[in-house]
């Protein structure tokens, strides 16, 4: 016999053909216990949405309007420019200090008991 | 992902990160500004917008000063402004190092320049020429 079992040379079609074949023989009982056997699996699943994808709810909120609004390709690079103008406001803020503290010094060296020749070469 | 660095970057240029303002004439200050700044009332116009800018900051703080500070102010104001940026930021850091210096050594420094200046000025007074 040279009829060996070969799962690489099966056929998806003649399998499913096979399947479709077999579960019209089955009796309603059988079926019908399939079914629900199928139901309570679905039951059990685990429905996972993505992450940013709008819900029914989120929809009457102003982040749904915006999902609703904004093209999906949009909102990269509104993250972006939120990005960089967070960086901005840091970076103004930092430069804000920096400018206070060279006043501060200025004042300091032109109004100190010590002669500015002491600072200046 | 490069996209989007150049966006951020373009942005940061664009919500002004780096500020610039014109050059103000002596006749567009107010009178606070001019009485704190009046030595430099000959060469005020000819000031580079960045000097002017820093010293109107220090002007702002002119009117707390004390009455024998805003003489220092004053006297100095001249000096300060014919400093290139290089010579006022290294004074600045002098300043600053000093200032870490603890206090009772500063008190010494303080000391020795006091009496340098009194000798200096005893010196010119009785008309030697003072010693380098």
């Amino acid at each position: 016999m040279t009829n060996k079992f070969d799962p690489g040379k099966l056929d998806p079609k003649k399998v499913a053909q096979l399947l479709t074949q077999s579960t019209r023989q089955l009796d309603d009982a059988t079926l019908s216990a399939l079914g629900n056997a199928r139901q309570n699996a679905m039951k059990k699943q685990l429905v996972r949405a993505p992450f940013f994808a709008p819900t029914p709810a989120s929809l009457h909120t102003s982040a749904g309007w915006t999902a609703r609004l904004l093209p999906h390709s949009a909102q990269p690079w509104i993250a972006a420019g939120l990005l960089a103008v967070l960086l901005g406001i840091g970076a103004g803020y930092w430069q804000h200090l920096e400018e206070q503290q060279i006043d501060e010094l200025d004042v300091a060296i032109l109004t100190d008991e010590l002669p500015i020749e002491v600072f200046v070469d | 992902m490069q996209n989007y660095l150049a966006t951020i970057f373009l942005l940061l240029g664009l919500t002004g990160v780096s500020h610039s303002a014109a050059a103000q004439p002596w006749s567009s200050l107010t009178p606070t500004q001019r009485e704190a700044l009046t030595p430099l009332v000959q060469q005020w116009d000819t000031l580079p917008e960045p000097q002017q800018q820093r010293l109107l900051e220090t002007a702002k703080r002119y009117p707390h000063l004390t009455p024998e500070q805003k003489e220092r102010y004053h006297g100095r104001l001249e000096t300060w402004s014919q400093l290139t940026p290089e010579q006022r930021k290294a004074a600045r850091e002098k300043y600053r190092a000093f200032k870490k210096v603890p206090k009772k050594q500063r008190e010494q420094v303080k000391e020795m320049v006091k009496e340098e200046q009194a000798r200096k000025a005893q010196q010119s007074a009785s008309g030697v020429p003072a010693a380098k």
